[in-house]
């Protein structure tokens, strides 16, 4: 029996090896313990040594050829014994190298919320060359039809969808072969999506069920913020999370908040109800005084109220334009800026709210100078109405409630846009010339309104201050009962609430119409302003 | 060793009072009556009756054959232990500081625990381990540490952390009557700490958590000194309406998942509290576990873990107090927890 | 007057039977790691192990004399120790194949190869873990009142780790029935004894924790058989623990990965000419108790039951999947 001389396994985890080199040539007389042949191993080459002394026959291996561990690479014949011939030792199969693999075509996302999209048609078929860049096939989504580019350039195979099918965002249209690739076996494309419909989805997705199919909507659901409980909850009540307003950190859904949003949505008489005329958001109210904030300086201080969808810092540009001398106090309306979240029945609530928080920030003053601008300018009417000894003058830029009229659809617009690019179309109805807003503006913007809590507040506030687009609070007759000295201040441009309502009211008090400003004049022009109020003021002070 | 029961029966019985450190040498003297092949073995437990005196007198009542002081040879001690268990003794072995078993390291992982396993099932190892452990003591770096995660993380280990001297007693116990090794971590703090302790012999279950108060609006897992504290910050949480379940862990391995998932499906909030060093600890194995659970889907805010700092355990007593979770840090971060500020 | 006996230690203390099977077991033992070493390279067995080829002596004549109810302590380099105390050779080698037949069912291999029927509490992957472990063992059996004496096998490797002190104190300052034998092979993995330990010879350091120590030819049947009765009946006689050192000699590399770099063929191949088992047998034939054929005869036996055992493994389940945890702790 002649002696196998086999490829040794020469280390812990060495399946298989390269045979390097062999140290004699077939026919050769060997001694035991000689040098055969090298192997080499991912991590070292190694001698094999000859297992019996006789003459080598059978070689079956070559240098580079690639080994199992165990295989018969050569036999030892003792002197005098047969030579057999054997099989040449069976190769590994090299592991085929990744060679180019045609470009996949699928069906982008090309809205914030698309989850599917409908291919309308192919502007290319099976077998067509195409470039890169070019029109490949369009699709429609709710909102719109677009066109798709090929990603590639090469030929176009395995056509998967049809025009008129509905395909998910992600999944694979089409192949592009690049030149001279083989053309592989057409792949399968899962079914075309069925539309689902919107009702409560299906036991199986209660908590707890592991293999639980999410609901089509968790798909754009899944880019929010939200705890597991309310997702869960969500799931199960068929619910899409987008729609409900989240009333933890940063925005967060809780489980409370889905709970909560059912409730609004299930009770039978919403409407009758509640005296809230609640929009689809539900938020948690919060606790707390309504947020104050001032800046020590001499003489009377002056109070400052922004407007609907702004805060305190929003007065930054005017109060640079007044001098850093005079004293100044800030109150953020309620859920705005720093301001704790509230529910709001009427106007008259909020003004009441507003009354609180001026006799909390004046307590330690005398008399005051009071400035709002919109809403503010609103509520400043109100808060000289009801306590007017402490006003030493009112200034009123772009005041509400002076006339039915109101652009609804740029506060609802304000309100409901969560990205910059839909926030900017509204930004730019406030000012006289649309294009000082620019895109990077609007961002910072929307970053202000990025917490959707903050967003469902103020879409309720909307609701309730100018149900059905009109502003149902009239403080005519208020504005006529003030005897302090009072300017209003408009821009001729000003979309938003028209300059005209300036003049319905009775009452003795300057009119200054600024001519290139629209709705925020105090940001568009704050030194014009400034020297307006400036002067105001002294004058009023010199009245006294 | 004959009573059995499964729970510790504490309304129904005269409430006797011990401290913690004589529950647990009430514990070793009864099985030292009961089975004499029980020795305890250790760095000064004999006639100097242990550093934090725990075994005191038992060298006068066993004498010095079952009570034997070893050399400072905290590898060498632990692997006899071992090699004593393995044939036939149930050696007790108290480190003096659980900070040591570090030099024991080698017998405790690579051989207690791995014995049986290696020899697939042929031997058996039932040594039980104390080690005195915790800060607050001031005694610093080398001797402050919390390191039972460490040891959770050992197929073949138990590890448990009795939080009162009735488990104190009932887990010794437990852990005798166990055929595989057992390493119990004693805190420093609570060894003269005193409660009811029952008569006789009883057997703490093992890998049984513990719900020892009652609450629906946020979870609070913590063991040893951790779930003293974190009750007496439940009390005050509770004046302001806040409801904390708080869950004696008990034992570390195995993991009483259960009870705390239970727990979690009903708060849908978790805060694990711990005195080892935060990373890589026992909160982040609980934490874990429910994340991949299907309570999962019951979380309603994030997972909290409030651990030592990521530093050595400091000298001053400030800095000592302020390196690990106390009554106000675990009352703080419940409240944040439960008013959505997390 | 009778004539003094002097034969050598062995021939002139046990039965020709029994120095007869100590033969076989030793040619089981070289057999045996043949067997194991052509099975590893063809890649039946994975991991890698420790050939004792060369060190049958000091395996054979230290357990020569012990009971099954003796215990031993074995090392990574412990195939030949678990033959030598009586282990069979096919559930060792369905061990080495992982097979659930196998002594620790699959789940321990080659170094943690373990017999604890006859005694042998398992080989160890840390070096010196077995040392504290002897001890212990032995602290069981003075405490339990039985006469049982441990005997705990460790390399040259082992004498510098923190584990030999700590044992080696304990066991003489509580006088337990406990042999430490010292295989001096010459390297811990490639560094030689020389170039790692303070002193020439290992049993110098019994005098650091007053034990008797002695150094002997560790390919000499008879004088380690005759050192470590001297042990085991100081041991049985509650007068503590002794340390034997044998030299002796891997003839293959540390492990299967090992190639040969600090040390040369010439010094392989001049250890090969002190084989024990040739002088063993030698012996045995110079003293008239066997002949030629009788050595062969055993030898072949050996060859029989190594192939046998090899069968045995091959054709044993392997463990199942889901039983991966099994034996991490006892089952109720």
């Amino acid at each position: 029996m002649p002696v196998e001389v086999i490829l040794p396994k020469v280390d812990m985890d060495m399946t298989h090896g390269t045979l390097a080199v062999w140290h004699v040539a077939p026919g050769d007389n060997v001694t035991k313990g000689a040098a055969l042949f090298d192997i080499e191993t991912d991590k070292a080459a190694m001698e094999v040594e000859s297992p019996a002394s006789g003459r080598l026959h059978a070689v079956t291996a070559k240098p580079g050829d690639k080994i199992a561990v165990g295989t018969v690479v050569a036999l030892i014949f003792a002197e005098g014994e047969d030579v057999v011939k054997v099989a040449p030792a069976p190769l590994v199969e090299p592991t085929p190298a990744i060679g180019p693999q045609p470009v996949e075509v699928i069906l982008p996302k090309v809205d914030m919320d698309m989850s599917h999209g409908t291919l309308a048609v192919w502007h290319a078929a099976e077998g067509d060359s195409v470039t890169e860049g070019s029109a490949l096939f369009d699709i429609e989504t709710d909102k719109a039809a677009m066109e798709v580019e090929a990603p590639a350039t090469g030929t176009l195979h395995h056509l998967l969808a049809a025009p008129g099918d509905k395909v998910p965002v992600g999944d694979v249209v089409a192949y592009i072969y690049p030149a001279g690739m083989a053309v592989g076996p057409r792949p399968v494309r899962a079914a075309v999506a069925a539309p689902k419909p919107a009702t409560a989805q299906p036991a199986e997705s209660a908590p707890g069920s592991v293999a639980a199919p999410f609901a089509s909507a968790a798909v754009t659901d899944s880019a929010l913020r939200a705890t597991p409980a309310a997702r869960a909850a969500a799931r199960q009540a068929g619910v899409a999370l987008a729609e409900v307003p989240g009333t933890g950190p940063k925005g967060r859904v809780q489980r409370d908040d889905v709970a909560a949003y059912l409730d609004g949505q299930h009770s039978p008489f919403p409407a009758i109800s509640s005296p809230v005329i609640s929009g689809p958001a539900v938020w948690s109210p919060q606790p707390g005084p309504l947020h104050i904030s001032t800046r020590k300086g001499q003489g009377i201080p002056l109070v400052l109220l922004h407007g609907f969808t702004a805060d305190s810092q929003s007065w930054a540009p005017l109060e640079k334009a007044l001098g850093p001398d005079r004293a100044l106090i800030r109150i953020d309306l309620p859920g705005h800026g720093r301001s704790p979240r509230r529910k709001l029945r009427s106007f008259a609530d909020l003004a009441r709210m507003l009354v609180e928080a001026f006799d909390e920030a004046t307590r330690a003053y005398d008399r005051v100078h009071l400035l709002g601008h919109s809403l503010g300018g609103a509520l400043s009417i109100a808060i000289a109405d009801i306590r007017p000894r402490t006003i030493a003058s009112l200034s009123l830029i772009a005041p509400a409630g002076l006339g039915p009229e109101i652009d609804a659809a740029a506060l609802t617009g304000i309100t409901r846009a969560t990205r910059a690019e839909s926030l900017a179309p509204w930004l730019r109805r406030l000012t006289a010339t649309p294009e000082g807003i620019s895109d990077d503006y609007a961002r910072a913007a929307m970053k202000l309104r990025a917490d959707p809590a903050l967003r469902a507040v103020q879409a309720d506030m909307a609701h309730v201050l100018f149900p059905d687009g009109v502003q149902p609070f009239d403080l005519r007759p208020a504005i006529a009962r003030i005897e302090c000295p009072t300017a209003l201040i408009w821009g001729r441009h000003d979309h938003i609430l028209p300059h005209r309502h300036s003049l319905a009211p009775a009452g003795d008090f300057a009119i200054h119409l600024l001519s290139a400003a629209g709705h925020v004049p105090q940001i568009e022009c704050p030194e014009r302003v400034a020297r307006i109020v400036a002067r105001h003021l002294a004058g009023a002070m010199a009245g006294i | 060793m004959n009573a059995m029961t499964q729970e510790p029966a504490s309304q129904t019985q005269d409430l006797r009072i011990l401290s913690y450190a004589e529950a647990i040498r009430e514990a070793m003297a009864i099985a030292m009556e009961a089975d004499p092949t029980v020795i305890l073995m250790g760095e000064d437990i004999g006639v100097y009756g242990g550093a934090f005196q725990v075994t005191l007198d038992l060298v006068d009542r066993f004498g010095t054959d079952r009570v034997m002081d070893t050399p400072i040879s905290e590898l060498g001690g632990a692997g006899v232990a071992v090699g004593a268990a393995l044939t036939g003794l149930k050696p007790i072995f108290e480190f003096q500081f659980s900070d040591f078993a570090m030099l024991a390291m080698e017998q405790i992982v690579n051989q207690a625990a791995k014995l049986r396993y290696m020899l697939g099932g042929e031997a058996s190892v039932p040594v039980v381990f104390r080690l005195p452990s915790g800060s607050g003591t001031g005694a610093a770096a080398q001797h402050s540490q919390s390191i039972e995660a460490w040891f959770g993380h050992v197929p073949g280990l138990k590890v448990l952390q009795p939080s009162t001297p009735e488990d104190a007693k009932g887990m010794l116990l437990a852990a005798l009557a166990d055929p595989d090794p057992v390493m119990i971590f004693e805190h420093k703090l609570l060894y003269k700490m005193k409660g009811h302790v029952p008569e006789g012999s009883y057997l703490t279950p093992i890998g049984k958590a513990l719900v020892r108060r009652v609450g629906t609006d946020v979870t609070i897992v913590a063991g040893s000194i951790m779930l003293h504290r974190a009750l007496e910050a439940a009390e005050k949480l509770s004046s302001e309406g806040i409801n904390v379940e708080v869950i004696d862990l008990r034992s570390i391995r195995p993991i009483d998942h259960e009870t705390i998932l239970t727990s979690v499906r009903k708060t849908g909030r978790l805060m694990v509290v711990y005195e080892g060093v935060k990373a890589f600890g026992v909160g982040a194995e609980i934490s874990a576990m429910v994340a991949e659970s299907d309570a999962f889907d019951f979380l309603d805010a994030p997972i909290l873990r409030l651990g030592a700092a990521d530093a050595p355990v400091p000298y001053n007593p400030d800095l000592e107090r302020a390196s690990v979770p106390q009554v106000d840090t675990i009352e703080a971060a419940a409240r944040r927890l439960t008013r959505r500020e997390v | 007057m009778t004539q003094p006996d002097n034969r050598p230690f062995a021939i002139r203390t046990y039965a020709p039977d029994q120095l007869r099977e100590a033969l076989k077991r030793m040619y089981l033992i070289r057999r045996f790691e043949e067997g194991a070493e052509d099975c590893y390279t063809r890649g039946l067995i994975h991991g890698t192990m420790h050939l004792s080829i060369g060190q049958e002596a000091s395996a054979m004549a230290t357990c020569l004399e012990l009971t099954d109810d003796d215990k031993i302590t074995s090392t990574h380099r412990g195939h030949g120790h678990c033959i030598a105390k009586g282990a069979d050779v096919g559930r060792m080698f369905a061990e080495f194949f992982g097979k659930e037949t196998g002594y620790c069912h699959g789940r321990g291999g080659s170094m943690h190869i373990a017999d604890v029927k006859t005694g042998n509490l398992g080989a160890n992957g840390i070096v010196g873990g077995g040392l504290p472990i002897a001890v212990g063992s032995a602290l069981s059996a003075k405490r339990l009142c039985k006469s049982d004496v441990t005997v705990c096998f460790f390399g040259d490797g082992a004498n510098n780790e923190g584990a030999f002190h700590e044992a080696l104190n304990m066991a003489a300052v509580w006088k337990l029935p406990v042999v430490f034998v010292c295989e001096n092979n010459g390297y811990g993995m490639s560094t030689s004894t020389a170039r790692s330990t303070a002193v020439k010879h290992i049993s110098e350091r019994a005098a650091s924790y007053s034990m008797p120590g002695v150094t002997v030819d560790g390919n000499d049947f008879s004088a380690v058989a005759e050192a470590v009765h001297i042990a085991v009946a100081r041991a049985r006689a509650g007068d503590g623990p002794s340390l034997v050192e044998n030299l002796t000699y891997r003839w293959r590399g540390h492990s299967k990965s090992d190639r040969n770099r600090y040390r040369t063929k010439e010094e392989i191949e001049e250890w090969m000419t002190r084989d024990p088992i040739a002088r063993f047998r030698a012996e045995l034939i110079a003293h008239g108790l066997l002949d030629d054929a009788g050595a062969n005869a055993i030898e072949a036996a050996a060859i029989a039951d190594m192939e046998a055992g090899i069968e045995f493994a091959k054709v044993s389940p392997s463990p199942k999947l889901s039983e991966v945890t099994r034996y991490v702790y006892a089952e109720n």
